[in-house]
């Protein structure tokens, strides 16, 4: 019955949004693209899939502009998207978008506080997470302007509003203050698919709890994993864990306490999905929780992979469930790790690096 | 020897050839000298050349792992601004040299030495906290062994260029002393040699011919001389004359 009148306001959208997901590289372009010599091979490759976007390139071009071409094509798409959706969609649209705008916004403060020309950061901001009133934030000279700024001309401000003071940002580690933001976002965000009254009791929040879940723990286990070693205190990493998932609240209980992998590995065992992640782990003798750990391609996954993989199949399985939004989410992140997909290879191909080729992540 | 060598221009004296002499020994010690000192500097650039060699070779696998490692970390972060908060977050040099000097033969080769300063803490240890933060600490050891290589590498080749210049220098100088300096001297005496020689028979005959000067005025004044004894004494002096001989004698005029 929730489905009955979606098609009114979100049908086309997620039409077209069906239509972009059928244009991803599958695991044959991949294996031609693998098969490339060189870069101008590869850009080949991807004329069908990208077509004009590439066109512009200079012959050989490097990996880097290869990886901006094509996440310009996937921001002209969501733009375009995003000029259709009405209502809920809009708004669920908007928080997409609010992800990257939170690393545009950490890279603003990182440059005004080593008072460096916030302008020419403008350029380096992801186009996903642009918002009209960005360029105002440039204006700040000190970080209590800059502060003040984004209280008032960004979305973001519920999500500095109570965790975070202007003495914050210049007193914590820029990535603390990044890791902040996230977790409020994430929260909100969950949130928002949960009560908001045209989403509630759809497929639409039963999908989204689930991704949002994973992204939750996956953040959780991540900074677990990636604070090891480092200054931060575990009563300041526990505040940086999201406060939903499968994980919550024995998990990350258990995850603020750990010292080492093993006990990450026992905070998770909880959930049989990571639970299996490290037992592979464990199992093909991985030294290190990162990604691609070890030296070649055969030596099994590393849990960052392992990860990534498990994102795209929860993303592959968000489309087989229809009247929804977030198939657009699903559709987001299967071309952003094409988009990464896509560089790994370039970038192997360019360093003649052949057997760490295979490295990427595909699931259609 | 050579031709071109020429002699030094001195006057051909006793002194100056013993001068000589004391100069041409002189360059020969500071010849073999130097020869040993050249052998040895060539002996320690032939394993410079062998080490750098090495190095490069060390320097190329390193290079290449250090730029994939960074790909590595474009791929898990998802290629956003970490080279930017990288950059920023830095506050001092964790990576610094020490130069000091090595003595070979006379030589002062620089060396650079690489070390970290321990005290200074992790400057970037929370980058990529949300994702990618092991490969951003993965990447930057593997970027600490490149630019360990390069200073070894830059220490070997500031040594290559020093001693190149300082062999060049001096074969130069054996050179030098091998094919002037020594035909020089040696011509040189032989020339006051020959000179000397020269004056020595001048003066002999010279003095051959003072003697025998000397003889014949001796004889012309003995001759003079008993003219005039014989004139005083009668002649008597010397040979009584034969009285009983069969030659006449000679009238005696009164």
């Amino acid at each position: 019955m929730e489905g009955m009148f979606y098609n009114v306001n979100g049908g086309f959208v997620e039409g077209i949004v069906r239509g972009y997901r059928n244009t991803l590289l599958t695991a044959q372009n991949y294996s031609n693209l693998t098969q490339c010599e060189t870069i101008d091979d590869v850009k080949l490759q991807l004329g069908p899939a990208y077509g004009d976007t590439l066109a512009a390139l200079p012959p050989n071009p490097s990996t880097s502009s290869l990886a901006s071409k094509t996440t310009e094509k996937l921001v002209a798409d969501f733009r375009y998207l995003q000029a259709q959706a009405t209502g809920s969609l809009a708004k669920f649209m908007e928080y997409l978008t609010y992800g990257y705008m939170i690393d545009n916004v950490a890279l603003l403060i990182t440059g005004t506080l080593h008072e460096r020309d916030t302008r020419e950061l403008l350029e380096r901001c992801h186009p996903l997470g642009w918002f009209e009133t960005l360029p105002v934030l440039c204006v700040a000279t000190n970080i209590e302007e800059l502060y003040n700024s984004v209280l008032i001309e960004t979305p973001l401000a519920p999500y500095f509003k109570g965790s975070l003071s202007h003495q914050d940002l210049d007193e914590l580690n820029i990535e603390i203050v990044r890791n902040t933001l996230y977790k409020n976002y994430l929260e909100d965000f969950y949130h928002f698919v949960n009560n908001h009254p045209d989403m509630r009791g759809t497929p639409t929040a039963e999908v989204m709890s689930g991704v949002l879940e994973f992204e939750a723990d996956r953040r959780a286990i991540n900074i677990t994993i990636n604070s090891f070693g480092t200054e931060l205190s575990k009563s300041e990493r526990q505040k940086l864990y999201p406060q939903f998932g499968k994980l919550y609240p024995e998990g990350s209980l258990m995850l603020s306490r750990a010292d080492d992998i093993e006990s990450v590995g026992l905070a998770v065992s909880g959930v049989g999905d990571y639970k299996s992640f490290f037992d592979q782990m464990n199992q093909s003798g991985g030294v290190g929780a990162g990604n691609m750990a070890g030296g070649s391609a055969n030596e099994g996954k590393s849990l960052e992979d392992l990860f990534y993989q498990k994102e795209m199949e929860l993303s592959k399985l968000v489309f087989t469930h229809q009247f929804t939004h977030a198939v657009i989410y699903a559709w987001v992140k299967l071309r952003e790790q094409e988009i990464r997909n896509i560089t790994w290879i370039a970038e192997c191909i360019a360093q003649n690096q052949k057997d760490r080729i295979g490295n990427y992540i595909t699931v259609f | 020897m050579s031709s071109g060598a020429g002699r030094e221009a001195v006057f051909p004296t006793r002194q100056s050839l013993g001068l000589m002499k004391s100069k041409l020994k002189g360059a020969e010690t500071g010849h073999s000298l130097l020869k040993r000192k050249s052998e040895a500097l060539t002996k320690r650039f032939r394993e410079i050349t062998r080490r750098i060699d090495e190095a490069k070779r060390k320097m190329g696998r390193v290079m290449q792992i250090a730029a994939f490692s960074l790909a590595e970390v474009t791929y898990a972060v998802g290629g956003s601004n970490i080279t930017y908060q990288i950059q920023e977050s830095v506050k001092s040099a964790r990576f610094r040299l020490r130069t000091k000097q090595e003595n070979v033969s006379g030589v002062f080769l620089p060396q650079f030495e690489s070390f970290s300063t321990n005290d200074a803490k992790d400057d970037f240890g929370l980058t990529g906290l949300g994702k990618g933060g092991q490969q951003v600490q993965r990447c930057r050891e593997t970027y600490r062994r490149a630019v360990e290589t390069l200073v070894e590498l830059a220490s070997l080749q500031t040594a290559f260029v020093t001693l190149d210049e300082v062999i060049k220098v001096v074969n130069r100088r054996v050179n030098a002393i091998e094919h002037v300096i020594i035909p020089r001297t040696e011509n040189t005496i032989k020339y006051i040699n020959s000179e000397l020689d020269e004056m020595d028979r001048e003066e002999f005959y010279r003095l051959k011919k003072v003697s025998n000067k000397k003889q014949r005025d001796q004889a012309a004044t003995d001759k003079e001389l008993q003219r005039q004894r014989k004139k005083t004494d009668g002649g008597a002096d010397d040979e009584p004359p034969d009285v009983l001989g069969t030659q006449e004698d000679d009238d005696v005029i009164f």
